[in-house]
C-alpha cells in the first residue's frame, strides 16, 4: 500500500472539497427526493448537466445523507435533460415504503409520479450551465447554503498549497530526468561514432 | 565531480508498514457517508465496496488463501462447472444442482475450444488422473479455474462443494494485502458491518492458523468503493457527528 502521509494528503483534499464549494447546502426538510435525467455525452446540451452531477450532486448527497439522489442517464442525446425535486405538501405524512427506482445508466430509472402528499417540481437542465442549475435549484428548494468552518478554509487552503508545491516539483523532476536521459543518449551516440570510426580504421 | 559511494540498497525482509499515528481512522457510517457521496448517481448494483486488510507479513513464504460465505453476498452471478466421469450419478446431481457444464472428455474438449461458460470449475477426485492427462492448465491456470486440493475445488464431494462456491467468495493475500468486494452500494451499514464482521474473523483465524516461523499480524483496515477514496476503519461503527444517524444511510442510491 502506498504511504499514510501521501494517502492522508489525496483524502484530506478530496473531502474537504466535498465539504465546502458549490452544492454545499442543506435542504429543508419538506424536500424528499430529488431525480435527475439526461445523455451520457456532453452533445446537445447535455454539458451543463453532467456538471452539475459530476461537481454538486456529491456535496448535496454529503450534507443530506438521507435524501434519495437518483440519476438517471440515457442514450439518447436528443432527449430531455431534466431534474425533478419532490416536495412533501404541508401537513401530510408520506408512506415509508414509496416505490423508488435506483440510480441508471441504461434509463431505466425514469422520474416517477408524485405519490399522494407529494408535489414535483421541474427544472429544465438542457443547454443551461451547471451554474446556473444550481442557483435555480437553490431557489426553488430553499436550500441553506453551508458555510466553511475556519477549519475546512485552512485545510483547503493547505490542500492548495500543496498541490502549487507539487506542481513545482514535478517540473523539477521531469527536467532532471530528461536532462539525464539526454546525456546518456549522447553518451551512446558518441561510443557509437567512435566505435564506427575504428571500424573504418 | 565528486564521487558517490554507491551504497547497497537495503533489502527489506517484510512488506513495509507505516506509522499509522499520521493515519485519520474513520467509523464505518463516517466512511460510508463520504463513499455514499462520492457515488451519488451510479447504479448500485455495479458500484462495489472493497475492502483492504493490510497485514504485517514477510515476502514470500506462505500467504493467506481462503475462501468466505458473507451474511450478505455480493456477486449472485457463480456459474459452476463440473469435471466427472461422464453419465455417473454425480454429474446428474451436479446438474440438478445447477452446474453449467458437467462431464470429462467432452468438457475438456469445449475448454480446449475456447468455450468456457463457468467461473468456477471444480473436479471429483475420481477424475483427477483424467484431468491431469488433459494438459489444460495453460489454459485454466491464468484464468484461476485450475482445480487443486489447495482450494479445495478437487473434491470428493461434488455436492457439497458446489452448496460451498454458491455465493461464497475467493481472496487471496498479494503483497501483504488480502483485497475483497465486500458489499453493493445499496447495503446499509449494518449489512456491512456484519460482512466486515464476518471477512475480518475468517482473516483472524487464518493468520493465527500460519506457520509460527514467518507469523502475520493485522495492520490496518481500508475501506474504499469503485470510484471512491480509501478510508481507515477505525473499528468503530457509530458515526462521530451527532447529526447523522445509520438510518440515513440507507436511502436508495
Amino acid at each position: 500500500m502506498v504511504g499514510v502521509v501521501r494517502r492522508m494528503n489525496q483524502l484530506k483534499s478530496q473531502l474537504v472539497r466535498i465539504r465546502i464549494g458549490p452544492g454545499a447546502a442543506v435542504l429543508p426538510n419538506d424536500v424528499t427526493r430529488i431525480h435527475l435525467e439526461f445523455a451520457k455525452k456532453i452533445n446537445g446540451g447535455h454539458m451543463g448537466p453532467r456538471k452539475f452531477w459530476r461537481e454538486a450532486l456529491p456535496r448535496l448527497k454529503y450534507w443530506n445523507p438521507a435524501i434519495p439522489m437518483i440519476v438517471n442517464r440515457t442514450e439518447d442525446q436528443e432527449g430531455p435533460a431534466k431534474m425533478t425535486l419532490y416536495f412533501r405538501e404541508a401537513g401530510a405524512t408520506l408512506r415509508s415504503d414509496i416505490p423508488q427506482p435506483s440510480s441508471s445508466t441504461e434509463g431505466f430509472a425514469k422520474a416517477p409520479a408524485p405519490v399522494e402528499g407529494e408535489r414535483a417540481v421541474t427544472i429544465e437542465m438542457k443547454g443551461r450551465r451547471s451554474e446556473a442549475i444550481l442557483k435555480e435549484f437553490m431557489d426553488k428548494t430553499g436550500a441553506m447554503e453551508v458555510q466553511p468552518t475556519p477549519q475546512d478554509e485552512m485545510q483547503l487552503q493547505e490542500a492548495e498549497e500543496l498541490e502549487a508545491r507539487s506542481k513545482i516539483d514535478r517540473e523539477r523532476v521531469r527536467a532532471l530526468i530528461e536532462g539525464r536521459k539526454r546525456e546518456k543518449a549522447m553518451l551512446a551516440a558518441a561510443h557509437a561514432e567512435s566505435a564506427a570510426l575504428k571500424a573504418e580504421a | 565531480m565528486r564521487k558517490r559511494t554507491v551504497r547497497k540498497k537495503r533489502k527489506y525482509k517484510t512488506y513495509r508498514c507505516y506509522d499509522l499515528r499520521d493515519m485519520e481512522q474513520y467509523s464505518l457510517c463516517d466512511a460510508m457517508r463520504y463513499l455514499r457521496a462520492f457515488e451519488v448517481g451510479n447504479p448500485p448494483a455495479t458500484v462495489k465496496y472493497d475492502l483492504a486488510i493490510k497485514l504485517r507479513a514477510y515476502k514470500g513464504g506462505p500467504v493467506i488463501r481462503n475462501t468466505i460465505r458473507l451474511p450478505f453476498p455480493v456477486k449472485t452471478d457463480t456459474r459452476i462447472g463440473v469435471i466427472c466421469p461422464e453419465g455417473s450419478p454425480m454429474a446428474v446431481e451436479a446438474q440438478q444442482l445447477g452446474a453449467v457444464a458437467v462431464g470429462e472428455e467432452s468438457l475438456f474438449e469445449s475448454i480446449r475450444a475456447g468455450n468456457i461458460p463457468f467461473n468456477k470449475l471444480i473436479c471429483h477426485v475420481d477424475s483427477q488422473d483424467a484431468l491431469k492427462k488433459a494438459n489444460l492448465g495453460k489454459i485454466l491456470g491464468p484464468k484461476g479455474l485450475m482445480p487443486n486440493p489447495k482450494t479445495r475445488t478437487i473434491t470428493s464431494d461434488v455436492k457439497a462443494t458446489m452448496q460451498d462456491l454458491m455465493g461464497s467468495d475467493e481472496y487471496r493475500e498479494r503483497q501483504g494485502v488480502v483485497r475483497m468486494a465486500i458489499g453493493q452500494l445499496g447495503f446499509t451499514p449494518q449489512m456491512l458491518s456484519e460482512n466486515i464482521k464476518a471477512m475480518m474473523s475468517v482473516v483472524k483465524e487464518d493468520i493465527s492458523n500460519i506457520d509460527e516461523t514467518q507469523p502475520k499480524a493485522l495492520d490496518e483496515v481500508v475501506l474504499s468503493t469503485t470510484h471512491g477514496p480509501g478510508f481507515s476503519l477505525d473499528g468503530t461503527f457509530s458515526p462521530k457527528d451527532e447529526s447523522l444517524k445509520p438510518e440515513h444511510l440507507q436511502s436508495v442510491m
